[in-house]
């Protein structure tokens, strides 16, 4: 992976916003948090279902913000 | 396309920079609330001040008349205490994007609760009758969540990891950096062979009933390291799918509030010192928050059920130091090695990540670094005063106020528990997920008994005395 190459953070496909991800991963909150530092960039990639670091890339890559 | 794109802002959040890390993460929000409580409170010392006014508690009582007359002497103390933790805790759940107008009456309603809990507690029938109050706590909780259910803008307030990290720093001034050097290496080497031992069950185990290695690694980090923080951590590392991370947090979440109830009267009825039984629930544990709930309990029964020797913060204080130095501290190292692992070994996921050292920093709980800090500030303020000189000033002037803060911290992140746990949330977790992380549980209770009570027995009980 080359450091040009656009990461998973700024995907539209991606959901790293902590109230997001505790809405998509019911009970974490219970015995942790999504605003934990443990949890660094980590978010939701909705195309693989997968919960992946920020800094990852794929082909699937789509710029902007996610649709509303 | 899957769930998650209904779930998603309609902005994204903006990339975190490394001064955003430092007002959007819970972590440093509890190292600026409890090191600054720390702060204020030595300045105030060495000027021949205290913060004793208005860090308030109830005190025992016999006949509820008691409760009244105290709370007519110091409702002003109380209300001063209330406004000081709104704004604190209110500061950071704005530093984290969490609505104002939701947390703040939401946290108006914990504080009224855990002052009753605080009551409750006080009791001089309250050990007799089993009422000690994390336990009370999240058996209400459990009750109310799962019954009548919660209005949602109370949810605002219910941070139980904002609270139990806060409670954590404060702890650590309650803990001299001798007895952190003492006891740390120890510690270390006691959570090292638990956490290597349980993951390595959890994760051959889960592999031999032909769990996804991404799954068995979540669910073995989850029982060996810290609980769910554990399990998110090396899932976002390894890029495990949803649906694991999910079972990872059904299955902890599940035997940490077991293991609440079980430990601290598995302890009792053995009899254990505090110092032994808060090593052996720091070994044995999964989550931070459960852990304190379960120590906190068996520390109340020290001087209150008879046969329990040792100290009531003994319990607290070996919980801390197995837990958060022997254990928590690691995340990162277990994040990165298995980040590696996933990278060369396990098949792709389709999305590529280069795994790097920063990873250990990244995932590093910085709570534990306030923690030390707060250590640090109040061996350096007390340096110089002889035993007597702390019993009679730094004691009462400046460490009891502390621990009265930490008290209510706590008490707040354990009726958060039980008013989070929604057992219908739960995810269908499968029986091979199930059995593989029930044996990890089990291998890790006997282990962790054996090491808090043969091999480290005597210096667990030394640490007590």
């Amino acid at each position: 992976m080359s450091s040009s190459e656009p990461r998973c953070e700024s995907c539209r496909h991606f959901t790293r916003a902590a109230a997001d991800i505790e809405a998509l991963l019911p009970g974490l909150r219970t015995l942790s948090s999504a605003y934990a530092a443990v949890r660094s960039g980590d978010g939701l990639c909705s195309v693989h279902d997968r919960y992946v670091a920020g800094y990852g890339h794929c082909e699937l890559y789509r710029d902007g913000p996610a649709p509303v | 396309m899957t769930d998650i794109a209904e779930h998603i802002s309609p902005q994204a959040a903006p990339r975190e920079s490394l001064w955003g890390e430092l007002i959007h993460k819970e972590d440093w929000w509890a190292i600026w609330i409890g090191l600054g409580l720390i702060v204020v409170a030595a300045a105030l010392f060495v000027d021949g001040g205290t913060l004793r006014w208005i860090a308030v508690a109830p005190l025992k009582w016999h006949q509820p008349a008691e409760v009244a007359a105290q709370l007519r002497e110091h409702w002003a103390q109380y209300a001063a205490l209330l406004v000081l933790w709104a704004v604190l805790f209110g500061i950071g759940a704005k530093g984290l994007r969490i609505k104002l107008a939701q947390f703040l009456p939401a946290f108006a309603l914990l504080y009224v609760t855990a002052l009753a809990l605080y009551f409750l507690g006080q009791w001089d029938q309250a050990s007799h009758y089993n009422l000690e109050p994390p336990l009370v706590a999240l058996a209400l909780g459990l009750l109310l969540s799962n019954t009548v259910g919660l209005p949602q803008w109370f949810g605002s307030g219910l941070r139980v990891e904002f609270y139990i990290k806060t409670g954590i720093v404060l702890l650590g001034a309650s803990l001299p950096l001798t007895l952190i050097a003492w006891a740390g290496p120890v510690a270390i080497l006691q959570a090292g062979i638990i956490s290597l031992v349980t993951f390595a069950t959890i994760y051959y185990t889960g592999k031999r009933l032909g769990l996804d290695p991404r799954l068995a690694a979540v669910l073995g980090t989850g029982g060996a390291v810290c609980g769910v923080s554990g399990a998110i951590a090396v899932a976002g590392a390894v890029g495990a799918k949803k649906e694991q991370v999910s079972i990872a947090i059904s299955l902890v979440v599940l035997w940490a509030i077991v293991m609440i109830f079980a430990l601290p009267l598995i302890s009792r009825e053995l009899g254990l010192s505090t110092g032994v039984a808060g090593a052996w629930i720091g070994t044995s544990e999964f989550a931070d928050a459960a852990g304190l709930a379960a120590a906190q309990t068996y520390g109340g029964y020290a001087g209150n059920v008879p046969g329990i020797a040792g100290s009531a913060d003994a319990a607290v204080n070996a919980f801390t130091l197995m837990k958060v130095i022997g254990r928590d501290i690691w995340i990162g190292v277990w994040a990165f090695v298995l980040s590696i692992v996933a990278i060369s070994r396990w098949e792709s996921t389709g999305v590529k990540t280069k795994a790097g050292a920063g990873e250990i920093w990244r995932r590093l709980p910085k709570f534990v670094l306030g923690f030390l800090l707060a250590s640090v500030v109040v061996t350096l303020v007390t340096h110089g005063y002889s035993y007597a000189e702390y019993k009679k000033s730094v004691l009462p002037g400046l460490v009891a106020p502390l621990q009265v803060f930490r008290v209510w911290a706590l008490t707040f992140a354990f009726l958060s528990i039980g008013l989070t746990t929604r057992i219908r949330d739960f995810a269908a977790v499968g029986t091979r997920p199930f059995y593989a992380f029930t044996v990890g549980v089990v291998i890790n209770v006997i282990l962790g008994f054996i090491l808090s009570t043969q091999v480290f027995g005597t210096f667990w009980t030394r640490l007590g005395q």
